[in-house]
């Protein structure tokens, strides 16, 4: 009896711990997935292009959200230096999230269109150059390593699988023409994907060197969009208070 | 799940936390000074680590 | 096979602890040096020297990693098992499953390192492990908790001791939060690349849910378990009050789950949950508080003791660095103090009061009483403990003296408007401006790198005079 007793006291134990430290989560996480108040009403924003893809997932892998945020808050001053405050809306692409902790160097999340692709180019391989000051390493291997775009279109079905409208059907590409315009669409396209990048690294020629497809190529595509899916012009100053 | 959206609203999360928190905070409260008999018991195990030397 | 027979007999499993306790040291050597290089990366960027591996955004992680997993865990599994075999009387339920935990978590902790070195990262604060790693931890986590629970339920002793409640608690909560911060799509069998499964302002949410309950129960909640034992072990006197031990574990587990989103201050999630998390984290003082004192005034009535036993004088410099930092914790929480704080070093410096000087410290004093007592021997040197502490507390001073200087600085100079409404100074000036002070940090940890050091070598020694054979 006294033995059964004592056993049933580590399962109480235990389910009582269980109930004290899942009360707290639930409350404050779960509703986030239920109320569409959390993300903004707003258009413009569209998931990555097959290139600027590959440029995210260079930025994590180098771990620059260690020393930059994307992620501008509500103050003057930061309205000053950085922009408009950010919206949930336009990371809500985002796998994961890349809002960052530390700013040991500047807010990036409205870095795109700031500064040429030369300037973006040379920062990364030598930022000191252009930045006497600067505390960040030298990314020189960035503009020499051949951009890998072999399994793009994998990354792009793990994406999909978690919620972002890729399309694989015509069906599906045609229901992002009438979401995102056809411009954007043709890049969510899976099947086109390598096709796309190469065309978009052409056309932006990112680490300006038109005959060769670097892993800056990517990460300055990716840079360069930061921030720029909203047109702010659109909406009164008013507009997004109602949702926080 | 429409009924989590009615914790989502501060004015209705606010006075449930506290109560669940505040109620269970004074059952504690109770179960540990209410009688002087288990207060006893309870504090004669605080000499368990410097027991074990001995076995 | 002998041997093995041998062992079996032995009243305690003390063979997976010694392991432990040896990977504890030589992971905190690992890891604080990693630190102490990524802090004079800082200083003077041209120690990044170029190379992809071993630049600041690859190391940190490192540096991170195998301070908190490979030092912090080390020394939890070698404690949690020490403690639930003593106060149980009762050995490990199984020798496999112990030296399965052993080897997994070293396993764990190599590869995280490496991956990180390689750049394979999940982006996500201390959980940037990728997804074959974190199904390797889900598995050992299972068999640590199922070792504890069934350790536990083999016990002679009628009560479960106060110590073992914080260690389950940590290990239940460590298995929760891991699960759901780690749910991710791999790209595919054979690629170490994942997505995560949320995006945006849910993932944020669910991020610093862990991150916060990663320091509270991994850094704190287990801690404390370590401290209900060695301090009172130590003193020779049982714990100022046992119901104030367990008023303060309920109020403590039930309260640091609300407050994770008190890092996400002014982000875009809603108000709600900020006005939320820093309600309940100002409330988290109190049970924050209540270990402390609980654990201070076990001295009483000895407070000699601080003079003339060094390990004594770790248990209780930890303890007052413990409420220090939980004091400003909840102070950071608040909104307008965050509003200034959050991106600084500020944050930076309260993470390391806490874990060099809460963590690190009631680790170390923690060590000095148990390892001796593994190898039935005594300390080799009482001298080389003495200055280890003095190491240890200089190096902590200058650390967050710098960063709260650094932090402030910097918080203040983003906000700074000149008589015009322009912005006073440009975003570089600031980072100039703390160059000195990453110095005066890097040095710091230095300081705290040679305690250790120094504490490897004392133990080393240790070991080597001491014996396995039971007396």
């Amino acid at each position: 009896m006294k033995h059964d007793n004592i056993e049933r006291n580590v399962g109480i134990l235990i389910i009582l711990t269980m109930l004290a430290i899942s009360a707290g989560g639930l409350v404050e996480i779960v509703p986030l997935f239920f109320i569409k108040e959390t993300v903004e009403k707003v258009e413009g924003v569209h998931p990555y292009s097959p290139l600027e893809i590959r440029g995210r997932d260079i930025y994590i892998r180098e771990g620059c959200y260690l020393c930059h945020s994307q992620m501008i808050r509500p103050f003057r001053d930061e309205a000053l230096r950085y922009g408009h405050y950010s919206l949930a809306a336009e990371s809500k692409y985002d796998h994961p999230f890349q809002w960052g902790s530390k700013r040991t160097g500047p807010d990036l999340a409205r870095v795109g269109g700031k500064y040429s692709n030369d300037w973006h180019t040379q920062h990364l391989t030598a930022p000191r150059s252009l930045v006497p000051q600067s505390v960040m390493p030298n990314y020189p291997w960035l503009v020499k390593t051949d951009l890998d775009y072999s399994d793009i279109q994998g990354r792009m079905k793990a994406l999909r699988a978690t919620g972002v409208p890729y399309s694989i059907s015509q069906a599906e590409f045609d229901k992002n023409v009438k979401e995102f315009g056809a411009d954007v669409a043709k890049n969510l396209h899976i099947p086109d994907a390598e096709k796309n990048l190469l065309a978009q690294a052409q056309a932006g020629n990112y680490d300006t060197n038109p005959d060769k497809l670097t892993e800056t190529d990517a990460l300055v595509a990716y840079l360069q969009l930061l921030g720029t899916m909203v047109d702010f012009k659109k909406y009164d100053d008013d507009y997004f208070g109602k949702f926080r | 799940m429409e009924w989590l959206m009615w914790f989502t609203k501060f004015e209705n999360t606010k006075p449930v936390s506290l109560v669940i928190f505040f109620g269970l905070f004074c059952g504690v409260l109770v179960y540990l000074y209410g009688s002087k008999q288990r207060g006893q018991q309870l504090e004669s195990f605080k000499n368990i680590p410097l027991q074990d030397d001995d076995i | 096979m002998t041997t093995a027979s041998i062992k079996n007999t032995e009243q305690y499993n003390y063979d997976v602890i010694r392991k432990f306790a040896i990977m504890t040291l030589v992971w905190g050597v690992v890891g604080m040096l990693a630190g102490v290089y990524i802090a004079s990366e800082l200083a003077f960027p041209v120690l990044n020297f170029d190379n992809p591996y071993i630049t600041f955004g690859r190391l940190r992680p490192v540096h991170t990693g195998t301070v908190i997993f490979g030092f912090g865990g080390s020394a939890l599994f070698a404690t949690s098992y020490y403690i639930v075999q003593r106060t149980c009387q009762a050995r490990l339920f199984s020798n496999g499953l112990a030296s399965f935990t052993f080897w997994g978590w070293q396993a764990i902790i190599v590869l995280a390192a490496l991956g990180n070195v390689m750049g394979y990262s999940q982006g996500r604060e201390y959980a940037e492990m990728e997804w074959p790693i974190d199904l390797l931890i889900e598995v050992v986590w299972i068999a640590y908790l199922v070792l504890f629970v069934a350790t536990l339920m083999k016990r002679k002793q009628p009560h479960i001791y106060v110590a073992n409640w914080f260690y389950l608690a940590f290990i239940l909560a460590t298995a929760l939060l891991h699960t759901f911060n780690n749910l991710a799509v791999p790209v595919s069998l054979f690629s170490m690349k994942s997505y995560s499964l949320f995006s945006g302002a849910q993932d944020a949410m669910t991020q610093w849910w862990y991150g916060h309950n990663a320091v509270g129960f991994f850094l704190t909640a287990a801690f404390l378990g370590m401290m209900y034992y060695f301090v009172p072990k130590q003193a020779g006197r049982p714990i100022y009050s046992y119901r104030l031990s367990v008023l303060h574990f309920w109020a403590l587990v039930f309260l640091y789950m609300w407050a994770g989103a008190h890092h996400l201050h002014w982000t875009a999630i809603p108000d709600w949950t900020s006005t939320l998390a820093a309600t309940f984290s100002i409330m988290l003082l109190l049970p924050s508080w209540g270990g402390m004192v609980n654990g201070i005034l076990t001295l009483s009535g000895a407070w000699d003791k601080m003079r003339t036993d060094p390990i004594i004088r770790f248990l209780i410099v930890s303890l007052s660095f413990y409420g220090m930092s939980t004091f400003e914790g909840p102070i950071m929480s608040l909104k307008d103090v965050n509003a200034l704080s959050h991106y600084t070093d500020w944050t930076i410096g309260h993470v390391h009061s806490g874990a060099l000087g809460w963590v690190a410290m009631v680790t170390f004093g923690s060590f000095y009483h148990m390892v001796p007592k593994l190898w039935n021997t005594q300390m080799y040197s009482n001298r080389l403990i003495n200055i280890h502490f003095w190491l240890a507390t200089i190096g902590i001073l200058l650390y967050i003296t710098a960063m709260w200087i650094s932090g402030i600085m910097a918080g203040l100079m983003w906000r700074a408007f000149d008589d015009f409404g322009n912005l006073q100074y440009a975003f570089i000036e600031a980072v100039a401006a703390a160059h000195n002070l990453y110095v005066m940090r890097a040095v710091g940890g230095l300081f705290f790198l040679s305690g250790i050091v120094l504490m490897s070598y004392n133990m080393y020694k240790t070991i080597k005079s001491g014996t396995t054979e039971q007396a």
